[in-house]
């Protein structure tokens, strides 16, 4: 159920390989968090789990990712419909600014088809109030998405992602952009939202990934050093590389 | 704006109940301690020793619980005090509960002894000082009572007065080799209690920190200090 499985993935962009044969497993109602430098292939990683990585052109991707036990990469795999099941939210909040905020959230439905007023009304609100901005801008749903501050675009953003009702989520560095205040919001919500998806988050903010995480990833040019409990990697790490890193010795 | 942290801040108050669960276990393993051995119970000196087993785990696991806090929650300000002043606290429970411990065992190694009842009035008066002590240190805890904290160094004196006096009372022994052999005993026992009274003037002086943000020994022994009156 909704478990995310990456098998000996590998990834190119044009000729330069960015992952080297990383594999992992995202857990549900869990939260992974994948860290490493810059430039070590975190979001290529999350991208290549909904197909994302490939929309560059001259990208490419060997290896296996398993999500319900099927491979997102088998010939008869439809990226639309992987994408509509594995949400994604990006770093810099990208609401459509001059949409109203209500449109903004129903965006992604909308797409999707035909759907009746009361019906998106109704996903809408459900939507909003799972990205914890729902008794923020109920009485201002008109307004355009682009009047909302950055943390709670951000927000709008999550809600636009969860209002197609998918089963994975993946964040790249959501909270980078913002304040401390709405940092710590995002970082609540997001352990909130565990309990009913399966949780993907990529942050540089090694303290963002001890405070939300269940396990933690940590990669170093383009491949895996250490999956593990996130309590384990930040209390008694195995590998010397990790140990330095979340220690702040590199990096 | 709303809480941010909440998680967070649910497993800092789950520890504070946590630690003064442990508080009140400690508290009544050194009451049935004393009693154990006023009464010569050897069944409750073994119910005492058995018991430290749940101090100990609960000792282990807030331990853990708070080094994983400090691993992945970047505490800072009042919750950096108040996980650090646990840390110190939680060993002081821990270390009460193991005197217990002591206090029990050696009632159990001296069954055949003959005993004086003017001693063993000794113990328990120091035990009905030692057990408020804790208490009123985990009620300054569980209220953040700074005056409750200030109570304590008083409240040890007549601890470190019965503790004094008990060699003079053991020393009168000395024409019984049977008798002394029983009191030396009872000086290790009121050495332990003296000590329990010494961890709850130290869990006062981190409930102190806690309160302040500045750290200071109550009582020192090799630079006395003078304390504020209560209420100050």
């Amino acid at each position: 159920m909704r478990r995310v499985e990456v098998s000996g993935l590998s990834a190119w962009f044009g000729p330069k390989q960015v992952l080297r044969d990383v594999s992992m497993v995202a857990e549900p109602r869990a939260v992974t968090a994948i860290i490493g430098p810059s430039g070590c292939g975190k979001s290529t990683l999350i991208r290549c789990i909904n197909r994302m990585h490939e929309e560059v052109r001259g990208a490419r991707v060997q290896g296996k990712v398993l999500f319900d036990g099927r491979d997102v990469y088998a010939p008869d795999a439809d990226p639309v419909e992987i994408r509509r099941r594995i949400g994604m939210v990006f770093q810099r909040a990208n609401p459509f600014p001059t949409m109203s905020i209500f449109d903004n959230a129903v965006a992604g439905l909308r797409l999707a088809g035909r759907m009746p007023r009361d019906e998106l009304h109704e996903q809408a609100e459900r939507a909003l109030r799972a990205a914890g901005l729902w008794d923020e801008v109920k009485d201002r749903l008109g307004e355009p998405g682009g009047k909302l501050s950055g943390g709670q675009q951000q927000r709008l953003c999550i809600a636009r992602a969860l209002a197609v009702e998918p089963e994975v989520l993946l964040l790249d560095e959501p909270a980078s952009a913002l304040d401390p205040a709405s940092t710590l919001r995002i970082e609540e919500l997001v352990q909130e939202l565990k309990e009913q998806y399966t949780v993907v988050i990529v942050t540089h903010n090694m303290q963002q990934a001890a405070r939300v995480s269940d396990w933690t990833l940590f990669m170093l040019y383009g491949e895996v050093v250490e999956f593990a409990p996130t309590q384990k990697v930040f209390t008694r790490p195995d590998d010397r590389r990790t140990e330095d890193y979340v220690t702040g010795r590199f990096g | 704006m709303g809480e941010t942290r909440r998680r967070f801040h649910d497993e800092l108050d789950a520890l504070v109940g946590e630690i003064l669960a442990m508080g009140e276990l400690a508290e009544r393993s050194i009451g049935r301690a004393v009693e154990a051995l006023v009464t010569n119970d050897a069944a409750e000196d073994e119910a005492v020793i058995q018991g430290d087993d749940e101090i100990d785990s609960q000792y282990v696991s807030i331990e853990q619980r708070i080094l994983a806090l400090l691993a992945l929650q970047t505490p800072v300000a009042s919750d950096l005090r108040l996980i650090t002043s646990m840390l110190h606290v939680n060993l002081h429970l821990e270390r009460i509960g193991d005197m217990a411990v002591n206090i029990a065992k050696t009632s159990r190694s001296i069954k055949d002894l003959p005993s004086s009842g003017i001693i063993l009035a000794h113990i328990q008066e120091m035990s009905d000082v030692v057990r408020p002590m804790i208490r009123t240190a985990m009620e300054a805890f569980a209220k953040r009572d700074l005056n409750l904290c200030l109570r304590l160094p008083e409240m040890d004196d007549p601890v470190d007065r019965l503790n004094i006096g008990m060699y003079q009372e053991v020393a009168a022994l000395a024409g019984d080799p049977a008798k002394l052999d029983w009191g030396l005993r009872m000086i290790l026992i009121a050495r332990q209690l003296e000590r329990v009274g010494d961890h709850a003037v130290d869990i006062g002086e981190q409930i102190g920190f806690l309160l302040t943000g500045e750290f200071r020994e109550f009582t020192d022994a090799s630079h006395p200090v003078n304390l504020p009156p209560h209420g100050a």
